[in-house]
């Protein structure tokens, strides 16, 4: 993996690169980056070492990789899943994530309220101040059940709360109801709002992205969804706003390896004879990407610049959130008066990478600033701490498959509803080819 | 000439958490990790992963620690912001594992309180001092580090990230002595509304004080602004003073090194500076400030809002013990006692004497058959209860007990007395041996004790003052041609000397000498 998460392709490592291609080793012409910054995860998924994978995606780590390595990543919404014990890189954003060969072995990690599997890491913790608790679990499945409720036009509205029921609603006991509920919500006919984002349709997006992408559309329009387009105006300045906000928070998160406590072993002098303190350690055991964003994210915290830099990227960061809750049909179970959005969209389809995966020689001459730009689909959703997956797209049948093709699709969903975007990756996007067709070979992932 | 004018920034912070063997009553918990709080003298032994900036460790908010904050933001005159949020600052340093500490910078949970000093807190007569809250806020405690020599320093993170209410004010104080009954006065208040756990002695209560001089006239040195109190000198900081008189001397000599350096013509840096008991007269640099230090102050994204719920505010404000000076005034009003007396009997044993002070003076009013109030009885029983029941305890060297004396006994010797029933003298005798563990009641020891008053009637004074006039011949013709009557408190001593002294009772001597030298009519 990156070091303390940060890169796009696993190659910033004190313990090496992490690639795609055995054959011709790192640094040979064919081999491909496996994304980041839990490559390593998803490599391991990928060649049949591990059934899961588990890695934190901050602004894109579990999805990116998924993409190029034609795996299945899943983002839950921020504080599904506890982060105690994570290390820290960005407290807002990182969010624990999923990587797998199918959907189904996603569900097993991660259970579901309305799945009849057991919870076994979506669940509240005592031990993470931004971890849901059980009630804000329960408002979630409020908004979902409304939403439910108004697509498929039912009067009866159950509310799996502790308040006294209003005039039109019915007491029935905790036990029905809960059963009532679950099986309403796990219903599967509905017709499905897809949203296109005009403004994910980029310059630079690889032509192969974009035939996957409207060929995904195609897929899904053919299945029964409807496909509705839709403007998200604040995503061109997202991934401007996530790179001042990410390393700020992470010029703060890192400021405690400093080598008293933990860390390597300290052979020096510690303090700098006028006084300054560990940064001559710093300087020798933290990694250059990491240095350049713990020096990014302190200027923009820096008095100077904190009104310039860090409070307008806030300020950007809460439009891309109403942005997304201006087109979802679910009311955001986080605000409290949101209302249900009848012209809304349910999900949201994109690619979730401009391109396929680059070979790492290239990523190697790339500057810093062009490495970024491979998160620009994945980080909105990062920042408005959306449920997001990366699903395997359909391949092109004019290019035989091979992994320097292998582009991910990423859905979308609203603020909690993460068992509905689970349940759209598995059942609608997993059969572009009927995987009979697929030949052994073909269906590896990892290059020989 | 130089004015020592020294606008002090002192930053008490108080100790918050409530310890199991100090205070039974509230949980043992840390600010923002779940370590004990016990203060054990073995370092490092009761330290949480986040208290040492483990990654991958989380911090969670103690509930434990609202309520004594709230107190003390209250007593101090505070008002409670609905909402607060959590901050960090950003700074490298030994005792700062993770380079930040979470405070309260922007939003904190109290704002814009004030502490009056009178006369009565120590200052001239007639003076008064309004000190300004800024703003008074939850933060976390920092590691404890000992220089051992000039390379090595120990820390002891123990205390590092227990919850402190570090309090604000504004540079008001103009003098050291201000400074120091301005912390003495809120350590007894935050003593009053229990919000602290120890006191400066003992590490609970420490202050930070920022100095800075200068000139009476003329506007030089009066550049810089602090906290929107513009026309101050450069301030430097002076970190951790434990004692009152540390404070004090502190000031003292830090005023004393600016006002040296200004008049040589230097300029005064902004930097931390240390004051050691062992060097009262200086302080020492510890590090530069160099221009003020950016902390980079950051929202905590892990710790979520605190919010108040109005209806718990004014439920703590309500339930709150009164403060001294309102407990000083009741004893005054309605007890009738000197505001000295009052003051006294307020500060002793954690408020019990004042209980127990309360339990005789209602036991006295029941055992009365005629018609009093408070007022004719307390003073008489202050004085008891402060200082003849008071002398017991404190010759004995044991702690208070109310159970040794129960008032009601108390109340019952008294009464005896003031009936005349029994002289002061039993009284006393009374009052020890029930001290001493005598389960008898009070009527029981005076029948079987034979200590009775019976009085005499005042032709038997009158006897036994002839007696004595006939001995003193010389003084009774100072005093009946002289009409110098002071002698007659010689005479008056020489009465109390007879064989029967036990019987009489002074007043009645002193009016018997007095019908027979003066010719009074009593």
């Amino acid at each position: 993996m990156d070091e303390f998460g940060m890169g796009s392709h696993s190659t910033n490592s004190a313990y090496g690169e992490v690639f795609n291609g055995l054959k011709d080793g790192p640094t040979g012409g064919k081999a491909l980056s496996v994304g980041g910054s839990s490559g390593g995860s998803a490599l391991a998924v990928a060649s049949g070492l591990a059934h899961v994978g588990i890695g934190t995606d901050t602004g894109g780590s579990i999805r990116l990789p998924a993409a190029y390595m034609s795996l299945v990543g899943f983002k839950p919404s921020y504080g599904q899943i506890s982060r105690k014990g994570v290390v820290p890189y960005a407290n807002s954003l990182d969010t624990v994530g999923i990587v797998a060969k199918t959907v189904p072995d996603i569900w097993l990690t991660y259970g579901a309220s309305a799945h009849p599997i057991i919870e076994i890491l979506q669940k509240p913790d005592d031990n993470d101040p931004t971890c849901l608790t059980f009630s804000s679990r329960e408002r979630i499945k409020v908004a979902m059940l409304r939403r439910k409720a108004a697509v498929l036009g039912s009067k009866w509205l159950l509310v799996p709360s502790n308040r006294r029921p209003e005039k039109n609603e019915v007491l029935i006991p905790r036990e029905t109801r809960r059963k009532l509920q679950n099986r309403f919500l796990s219903q599967r006919k509905w017709t499905r709002r897809i949203g296109v984002p005009l403004e994910y349709n980029i310059e630079e997006m690889h032509p192969l992205v974009r035939w996957a992408w409207t060929a995904t559309l195609s897929h899904l329009e053919g299945l029964g969804c409807e496909i509705v387009p839709i403007s998200l105006p604040s995503t061109r300045h997202a991934l401007s706003s996530y790179y001042i906000l990410a390393p700020a928070e992470a010029s703060s998160n890192l400021a405690k390896y400093d080598g008293v406590r933990y860390g390597a072993r300290r052979d020096e002098v510690a303090d700098d004879a006028d006084g300054t303190l560990y940064s001559r350690f710093r300087a020798a055991h933290l990694g250059p990407e990491v240095k350049r964003r713990i020096l990014l994210g302190t200027y923009s915290l820096s008095a100077g610049a904190m009104d310039n830099y860090f409070i307008q990227a806030q300020k950007i960061r809460r439009m891309v959130q109403r942005d997304f809750d201006s087109v979802f049909r679910m009311p955001n179970p986080l605000q409290e008066d949101a209302e249900l959005n009848m012209d809304g969209v349910d999900f949201i389809v994109v690619p979730t990478a401009p391109s396929p995966p680059p070979r790492l020689r290239h990523v190697k001459t790339a500057t810093p600033l062009e490495s970024y730009v491979n998160d620009v689909f994945t980080v909105p959703a990062s920042l408005a701490g959306l449920p997001a997956i990366s699903v395997p797209g359909p391949r092109h049948p004019d290019h035989p498959w091979q992994p320097e093709v292998a582009v991910g699709m990423q859905v979308i969903g609203q603020y909690g509803d993460d068992y509905d975007v689970l349940h759209l990756a598995d059942n609608y996007l997993t059969d572009f080819h009927d995987p009979n067709t697929l030949s052994r070979t073909q269906q590896t992932k990892v290059m020989s | 000439m130089d004015e020592l004018d020294t606008p002090v920034f002192p930053a008490p912070k108080a100790l918050l958490m409530q310890v199991p063997c100090l205070n039974l009553r509230k949980a043992p918990a840390n600010g923002v990790a779940a370590a004990s709080t016990v203060p054990t003298s073995e370092p490092n032994s009761n330290v949480s992963a986040f208290d040492i900036a483990v990654p991958g460790s989380l911090p969670v908010f103690q509930p434990a620690v609202v309520l004594p904050a709230l107190r003390a933001a209250i007593v101090l005159g505070c008002h409670i912001e609905p909402v607060s949020y959590f901050d960090r600052k950003h700074y490298f340093y030994h005792d700062q594992p993770a380079g930040y500490q979470i405070t309260q910078y922007y939003h904190p949970f109290a704002r814009d309180g004030l502490v009056t000093l009178t006369s009565d807190d120590g200052l001239e007569a007639g003076q008064e001092v309004e000190v300004y809250i800024k703003q008074v806020q939850l933060e976390q405690d920092t590691a404890r580090s000992q220089e051992e020599d000039e390379h090595t320093t120990l820390i002891d993170f123990n205390r590092c990230g227990q919850a402190l209410v570090e309090i604000i004010s504004l540079p008001n104080l103009h003098s050291p002595r201000d400074a120091a009954a301005y912390v003495r006065k809120v350590q007894s208040l935050l003593y009053a509304v229990d919000a602290v756990t120890t006191g400066m002695e003992h590490g609970g209560l420490r202050a930070d004080v920022n100095v800075s001089v200068r000139r009476r006239d003329g506007d030089s040195d009066r550049s810089f602004e602090y906290s929107g109190v513009s026309g101050l000198g450069r301030r430097t900081e002076i970190k951790n003073l434990s004692t009152l008189k540390g404070i004090e001397d502190a000031i003292k000599a830090e005023r004393d090194r600016q006002i040296r350096l200004l008049e040589s013509g230097g300029v005064v840096q902004p930097e931390t500076r240390g004051w050691s008991l062992t060097h009262p007269h200086e302080t020492r640099r510890l590090r530069g400030k160099e221009g003020e230090v950016d902390y980079r102050y950051l929202p905590d994204a892990d710790i979520p809002p605190l919010s108040f719920d109005l209806d718990l505010i004014s439920h703590v404000a309500r339930s709150m013990p009164p403060t001294p000076a309102v407990l000083v005034r009741h004893l005054v009003q309605h007890y009738g006692l000197s505001v000295k007396d009052a003051r006294i009997l307020e500060s002793l044993d954690d408020g019990e004497r004042l209980i127990y002070f309360q339990e005789v003076v209602a036991e006295l009013l029941s055992l009365h058959d005629y018609e009093v109030n408070e007022i004719n009885v307390g003073k008489i029983a202050v004085n008891w209860v402060l200082f003849e029941v008071g002398s017991l305890f404190s010759t004995d060297e044991s702690t208070w007990s109310r159970d040794k004396i129960p008032a009601k006994s108390l109340a019952e010797i008294i009464h005896q007395l003031r009936k005349n029933a029994i002289t002061g003298a039993s009284a006393k005798l009374i009052l020890r041996l029930i001290f001493d563990g005598d389960s008898r009641r009070v009527s029981e020891i005076i029948r079987q004790e034979k200590l009775m008053y019976v009085g005499m009637s005042p032709e038997t004074y009158e006897t036994i003052a002839k007696d004595i006039m006939q001995n003193h011949p010389q003084e009774v013709k100072d005093i009946v041609e002289k009409g110098k009557i002071g002698k007659l408190k010689f005479l008056m001593g020489q009465m109390m000397r007879h064989p029967r002294r036990s019987e009489m009772s002074a007043p009645e001597a002193e009016k018997a000498l007095r019908r027979l030298l003066l010719g009074e009519k009593s």
